[in-house]
């Protein structure tokens, strides 16, 4: 992990600079350096998966490794723009790559055909931040469990239909700056009298605040107890995405698969199911997650990968380059009101 | 339950295939939104963008690449979309949204316009061309984290121009010129200094001491004292810069100690010292002095950019030097009555504005910048990010979608904010304003459309014969002769009748024979009788008091009036009168173009008003 920009060869060349100009504009060139010797992995190649590997890529990282062990069929070429139209039977990573690295030939992006169960421990060890898409809650939360305790930042995210959520787990102590303007109180020469109108230092100065912030386990974060009396409380409050996701995330493990528009009378049976098999369990009311939703979380919307995308690949690049407060730790985007929450479940 | 195709529900996805959209702009959110639309179903597609792919454009704008620089950007767009997509139909034009061969007609071809623009002039056009064709327009913008998204549906919604946009900062010329106290007004002024002595030389554009400031003033009198002063001296206020700089061959330290720079003119405002009871006084700079300092802090570059290094006064010093220099010589090679046009990606014209600026910051004790810094604030830069073009523009697909189906009722203006709200919004949606009803543009007032030949009619045509004033002298002019061509909009007033009428002009050269013009569709209630519109003074009058015809309410006039409203014309010497303000606008907005030299541009349309985003983070 990048604790001191000279911990590698980190010079930004010309090349570099004139084409990252308009972003060392907004987030600074120590910023960039870090992004610059940061390596990430990315499993998980559909919509959203496509999404967050273009905006890492654009945004200038060391190395990008996608990660997926599926075919290309005609449904998942869809829905993602970087694979071409003949690649079907291809894996999804490999027919992914070519047009991921035209995106920036500065950054190294490899392709890995294996399953995600199947890597050993040390293999997430390689890299600075890992994001899990289409992975099952076990996998997660084992892959959240091994990177935490490394200082290897992990996030995690998924689109359904017109639903989508990120999450991100950035360990029990991350450091990070943020740009504060500066305050200058008038100290001005002996020419001027005590009623000097304007202060010395340009107004436009800025000082860089150092935090920390700590963040719960992805298994934490899962777990809520609901049925201690503050937990109901804060239940008005609480977005209905939560329990949503936790619907999907069994779905996904008692069939190895998400809702798909082919079965979708059966899925959509099964989905109140388990909706009302999981509020249960939590000792919750059905009434959280009204019937309606079954109609809007099937396949992957195209605009709300983008929303999704857009946002977990900003906080990747955030996370990396170590500044502006990180959201904490959920994202939830609801595409049928247009409305995105950051809320905080797990450990306090 | 409804029936699926992928996500959508099915009557969704058909409709999606054969609906028409046009997408105005091809960079930060064009891109994303051509790759979110062939993505959701959209098959047919126009874009269009006036602009060409510079390397900057490459961090954010994923469908172009290195090798496409120079090109196209709607070209380039549409062929990255048809590799991932080759079934989408899109039609890509290399030009601007604002010509006038994208009349009302084209606009009704669609089912939904989508901006994604980087100024106000196009959005400003943009919106009454949907206005005008009632089609619904999804507007969005970004700056750096933050974005915004909103629908704009006639008589639904509140138009782009129903509320009045913040107008872009503009500073009073004595602080340019006197009493500079942030590093941003000597940026201009160095900018404005460009101008005087490489470039078109503009009134609104002094550099000198401005001798009629009133707070130089210890009273009116001294000030008109010291105004006709000066002017007796028949001293450099007389002769333009530009002329002065010639004198002297350009020569830098000439150029450099006069104050233009930085010693005499800024011993004549120490001279001014009610300015400087309160402030600190500026301390002139002396050419010679300058370099028998110990030549300090040129240090090596280190591990950052070398254009983020702030130099000393003499780097400061050398680089306008160099500057002027290379400048000349660009001057001389362009030949005689040349003008240079400054532009932040020209390296000469930035060192000089760097050095000049600097120089100027120093002489009024301001910390300096870096070329780094002072390029971000002379060239207007936006710092754009792809993320948050990507949301945005999955956010303007939403929309879309339910704009296609008609369900107004749901559609939001949408804020995307740098952190959460209090109520943990990150993305707040926001119900839409219903229009304003005084909105100049948008409120409805009764309109008609006439198709006659500009070319042919005389103003007289459309005024009754009743009408008498000393004005005759236009009356036997063509309409085209003030600018007016196909598109033109009138606005007749009668005062009479209490009574404003907007004349939409079609031009035709095919009428019938003897028939001076011919109106089209359906005049509304209370329309005049076909031969008279109304009384009417000339159109030339009419203009001239009101300057700005796009964004102020009706001018106060006296009598009737015929006002153009909205002239596609371009400016040109001819067309002075009949659209002053869109001249104004070409001067005014040095100091605040947008991020593009007007080299690139296909055709040198009005400058882009302003570089504003239009983004406000609500919590």
């Amino acid at each position: 992990m990048i604790d001191t920009i000279e911990k590698e060869d980190n010079i930004i060349s010309e090349e570099e600079a004139a084409q990252y100009d308009r972003q060392i504009r907004l987030w600074g060139l120590d910023a960039q350096k870090r992004l610059r010797g940061s390596r990430v992995l990315l499993v998980g190649l559909r919509g959203l998966g496509a999404e967050v590997a273009k905006n890492l890529i654009l945004a200038g990282v060391k190395g990008l490794t996608l990660l997926d062990h599926e075919q290309v069929t005609e449904e998942s070429r869809r829905a993602q723009f970087l694979i071409p139209v003949d690649a079907d039977g291809q894996n999804q990573a490999q027919a992914s790559l070519e047009r991921a690295q035209l995106l920036n030939p500065m950054v190294e992006v490899k392709a890995d055909t294996d399953a995600v169960e199947s890597k050993p421990d040390y293999f997430f060890f390689q890299f600075d931040a890992v994001c899990l898409t289409r992975c099952s809650k076990d996998l997660m939360v084992r892959v959240d469990q091994l990177c935490a305790s490394r200082n290897i930042k992990v996030f995690c995210g998924d689109v359904y239909g017109y639903h989508g959520y990120m999450f991100s787990d950035l360990g029990q102590e991350h450091h990070y700056v943020e740009e504060k303007p500066k305050v200058v109180k008038g100290s001005n020469e002996a020419n001027d009298g005590p009623e000097a109108k304007k202060p010395k230092v340009d107004p436009n100065e800025t000082t860089m605040v150092k935090k920390t912030i700590s963040f719960s386990s992805l298994k934490e974060a899962l777990e809520v107890d609901w049925t201690n009396e503050k937990a109901k409380s804060s239940l008005k409050r609480t977005p209905a995405d939560y329990f949503l996701l936790q619907v999907l995330l069994k779905f996904r493990t008692d069939k190895g698969r998400d809702p798909q528009p082919d079965s979708f009378a059966e899925d959509s049976q099964l989905l109140l199911q388990i909706r009302d098999d999981v509020l249960e369990t939590m000792g919750l009311s059905s009434e959280l997650l009204p019937n309606t939703f079954v109609s809007y979380c099937f396949s992957e919307m195209a605009p709300v990968c983008a929303v999704v995308g857009g946002v977990l690949g900003q906080e990747i690049v955030k996370a990396l380059s170590q500044r502006d407060a990180p959201h904490r730790n959920f994202f939830f985007f609801d595409g049928l009101k247009g409305s995105g929450v950051v809320d905080y479940f797990g450990s306090k | 339950m409804a029936k699926l195709v992928g996500p959508l529900r099915k009557e969704l996805a058909d409709s999606l295939s054969s609906c028409r959209v046009l997408v105005v702009g091809a960079g930060g959110i064009g891109c994303e939104l051509l790759k979110n639309l062939v993505l959701t179903g959209f098959k047919n597609i126009e874009v269009i963008d006036l602009d060409t792919i510079d390397v900057s454009n490459l961090n954010r704008q994923f469908l172009f690449q290195k090798k496409h620089v120079g090109k196209s950007k709607a070209q380039v767009a549409k062929e990255s979309v048809l590799r991932f997509c080759p079934s989408a139909n899109i039609t890509a034009y290399h030009d601007s949204i604002m010509n006038p061969d994208y009349n009302v007609e084209f606009f009704r071809n669609f089912q939904l316009v989508m901006n994604a623009l980087d100024n106000r002039a196009a959005r400003n056009h943009v919106n009454r061309m949907c206005l005008a064709a009632d089609i619904p327009l999804i507007e969005s913008g970004t700056a750096g984290y933050l974005g915004q998204v909103t629908v704009i549906k006639k008589g639904q919604t509140e138009c782009y121009e129903c509320q009045p946009k913040p107008t872009q900062k503009t500073f009073p010329g004595c602080t340019i010129r006197n009493t500079p106290s942030e590093p941003i007004h000597c940026i201009v002024w160095a900018k404005y200094l460009f101008n005087q002595l490489f470039g078109e030389e503009d009134a609104d554009q002094e550099v000198s001491p401005d001798t009629a400031d009133p707070e130089a003033a210890w009273n009116p009198a001294d000030a008109a004292a010291r105004a006709t002063a000066s002017n007796k001296d028949g001293d450099i206020k007389r002769v333009s810069t530009k002329e002065w700089a010639r004198s002297t061959g350009y020569d830098p330290v000439k150029l450099f100690n006069k104050v233009q720079l930085f010693k005499d003119d800024i011993m004549y405002l120490l001279t001014m010292d009610k300015l400087w009871k309160k402030r600190k006084a500026p301390l002139p700079l002396d050419w010679t002095e300058i370099h028998h300092l110990e030549s300090s802090q040129e240090e090596a570059c280190g591990t950052g950019l070398k254009d983020q290094q702030v130099l000393g006064v003499q780097g400061y010093a050398q680089l306008f030097h160099h500057s002027v220099e290379t400048l000349r010589s660009q001057l001389i090679e362009k030949g005689e009555g040349a003008e240079l046009v400054w532009d932040k990606d020209d390296p000469p014209a930035m060192d000089f504005v760097t050095a000049a600026a600097n120089l100027r910051m120093n002489v009024f004790s301001m910390n300096m910048k870096s070329r780094f810094d002072v390029k971000s604030m002379a060239g207007n830069i936006i710092p754009a990010i792809a993320t948050t073009n990507a949301v945005i523009a999955g956010l303007i697909v939403l929309e879309a979608l339910k704009t296609l189906n008609s369900e107004f009722d749901q559609c939001r203006t949408i804020f995307l904010n740098k952190q959460p709200n209090p109520r943990k919004k990150l993305l707040v949606p926001c119900a839409l304003d219903p229009p304003n009803p005084s909105c100049y543009v948008c409120a409805s007032k009764p309109e008609v459309t006439v198709k006659l030949n500009v070319h042919k009619t005389i103003v007289q045509a459309l005024q009754d014969k009743r009408f008498k004033s000393g004005l005759e002298t236009n009356n036997n002019k063509f309409l085209s002769d003030f600018g007016i061509r196909n598109g033109s909009r009138l606005q007749v007033d009668d005062f009479l009748q209490d009574y404003t009428l907007l004349v939409n002009l079609i031009h035709s050269e095919e009428l019938e024979k003897d028939v001076e013009f011919e109106v089209v569709g359906d005049a509304p209630d209370k329309a005049p009788t076909p031969s008279v519109p109304e009384e009417g003074k000339n159109i030339a009058n009419g203009n001239k008091d009101s300057a700005q015809p796009s964004t102020s309410s009706k001018a106060a006039a006296e009598d009737d009036d015929v006002l153009i409203v909205d002239s596609d014309e371009e400016p040109s010497s001819s067309t002075m009168e009949a659209s002053p303000e869109s001249s104004n606008r070409k001067r005014k907005h040095h100091g605040t173009d947008t991020d593009d030299a007007a080299s690139k541009r296909k055709r040198l349309d009005q400058q882009p008003a302003d570089d504003d985003e239009d983004i406000i983070a609500l919590d």
